[in-house]
């Protein structure tokens, strides 16, 4: 892997973002919305009769790190289409770039993206609703890596099945999080689901990362059982995600779908 | 020799788009690979490349696989093809930084000049791609063509899109290039006056199959079977033509 590669990738994409104002807008614009959607709900609820303590802190900080977890897998697999789009595949992958290379860049560009919007949010909550995200920041951030692994793995799994089907499946780059939402127990706790649903929810790392962050925002410690789970599970994820995209891309290849892929 | 095709046999499903295909391009030529729509010309060219894989033969860049050595033989080929765009927004000289950025260019910025103020270009350069003409884009893609100074450039109508009076002037500049640099180009055209011109040697393909190989009027004379004095492609192309036509892969 070579370091002027990667960072051609995440230069062409900022150019992207320079020039393209659809990308400004989905970095910033849907963690905004969702802060504000959030925090009127938790100014609402906070009015109640026995609302318990600490409801809006929860609902606008899982909403600020669900957009983290959102945009960033939406913007790995929109960073392959967008080469698609453009007809630009051909012509990047007859250079030296490689596969991993290209992944590498839209990661450091994307993780950028995601940081910005983070902070974007976070200061709308901060201003509007008096919720100040960012001293919990350093005791969030493992479980936010727990987030963005798993981003990383659905973005590929996503990639790769865009090679094989063709872009008529492309919904699926900015879709399949709202899949992975209701099971995710993003705003409610995991004994919210419904027993039968639970076993599910257990083998989503966005479970394990949303229980863990709930703890670290009602003032506990880092929860490790949770990291260890949300990582392990992690680890599993990637490896299929990533021989599921080898597989699929070697599928492509052989029946020449890569060159037609528009 | 710089390319080495042996025995290249392609099948999507039970269509074979290419049967055992072999030829050889050596440094500083010029060779034409040419034939009717779905002779199977795109599909050598995207399995040299590596974007389709062959079913069967082998190919050698340089001697070396260029599925496996890719970073070692991509560093020294490039390629100009209709199904090679630039991103729509990014300007020309964003576009071609890129590029430079992923050849490894220790001086890519003057690199880019130099070659945009050589192709006629260089007023260009602040350009979003969307807003080129097609003659235009084909010379932003001979520049990106020529960045990594190549030894080996895959030329796949290269001159489709241009007007009588700019396919001339990309084509005295091509040359100019090619001789100055000695760089081998495999050079796909349905113009056959332009390969005449162009090619030291040409390959026909039909169905898959090379039909004839060899120098432009040793080909003709071979296909048309008369002792011409000079070389007629098009007659060759059209001897071709009157067959049933496949549908390209």
């Amino acid at each position: 892997m070579k370091a002027h590669r990667v960072g051609a990738i995440v230069l062409r994409q900022a150019y992207e973002a320079r020039h393209n104002l659809d990308r400004v807008t989905d970095a910033l614009y849907w963690p905004v919305i969702d802060v504000l959607l959030w925090g009127f709900m938790s100014v609402y609820l906070g009015h109640r009769d026995g609302a318990k303590p600490g409801v809006a802190s929860f609902l606008l900080g899982t909403a600020i790190l669900w957009g983290v977890f959102r945009n960033f897998q939406r913007d790995i697999a929109v960073g392959f289409l967008s080469e698609v789009w453009a007809r630009n595949l051909i012509g990047l992958f007859s250079t030296p770039l490689s596969v991993s290379e290209y992944v590498s860049g839209l990661i450091v560009i994307n993780l950028l993206k995601a940081a910005a919007g983070m902070v974007v949010a976070g200061l709308v909550a901060w201003i509007f609703y008096s919720f100040d995200i960012f001293p919990l920041l350093p005791r969030l951030l493992p479980h936010l890596g727990v987030l963005m692994v798993f981003a990383l793995a659905v973005g590929i799994l996503v990639t790769g099945l865009i090679f094989r089907y063709s872009t008529r499946i492309q919904s699926l780059s900015w879709s399949i999080t709202g899949l992975l939402m209701p099971f995710s127990c993003v705003f409610y706790p995991l004994d919210a689901l419904p027993r039968s649903m639970r076993p599910i929810a257990l083998a989503l790392p966005t479970t394990h990362a949303f229980e863990g962050m709930r703890l670290v925002m009602s003032g506990g410690p880092i929860g490790l059982p949770s990291l260890v789970a949300g990582y392990g599970l992690d680890a599993v994820y990637l490896a299929l995600a990533t021989a599921a995209f080898t597989r699929l891309f070697h599928a492509a290849r052989s029946r020449g779908l890569l060159v037609k892929l528009e | 020799m710089l390319l080495e095709v042996s025995a290249l046999t392609k099948d999507f499903g039970g269509f074979r788009a290419l049967d055992a295909i072999s030829f050889s391009v050596g440094p500083g030529e010029i060779v034409g690979l040419l034939g009717p729509n779905g002779a199977g010309k795109s599909t050598t060219v995207h399995a040299l490349l590596g974007f389709i894989l062959p079913t069967s033969g082998t190919i050698r860049l340089f001697g070396m696989d260029p599925l496996k050595h890719r970073e070692a033989v991509f560093a020294r080929v490039n390629l100009i093809s209709p199904y090679v765009g630039f991103p729509p927004r990014l300007t020309v000289f964003e576009n071609l930084l890129v590029y430079a950025r992923l050849y490894g260019l220790n001086d890519g910025r003057r690199t880019i000049r130099e070659l945009l103020d050589v192709l006629g270009i260089d007023d260009l350069r602040d350009t979003p791609f969307s807003r080129l003409s097609s003659g235009e884009a084909t010379r932003v893609g001979l520049c990106k063509a020529f960045l990594n100074d190549p030894d080996f450039l895959v030329l796949d109508e290269p001159l489709a899109n241009l007007d009588p009076h700019a396919a001339l002037q990309v084509k005295a500049r091509l040359v100019e290039m090619q001789r100055e640099r000695g760089t081998a180009i495999l050079y796909t055209s349905h113009n056959m006056a332009q390969v005449e011109e162009l090619c030291d040697r040409v390959i026909f393909l039909d169905r898959g199959r090379i039909v004839a190989h060899g120098t432009p009027i040793d080909v003709t004379r071979e296909m048309l079977g008369e002792d011409r004095e000079a070389p007629a492609l098009r007659e060759v192309f059209l001897s071709l033509g009157g067959r049933r036509p496949r549908e390209s892969a």
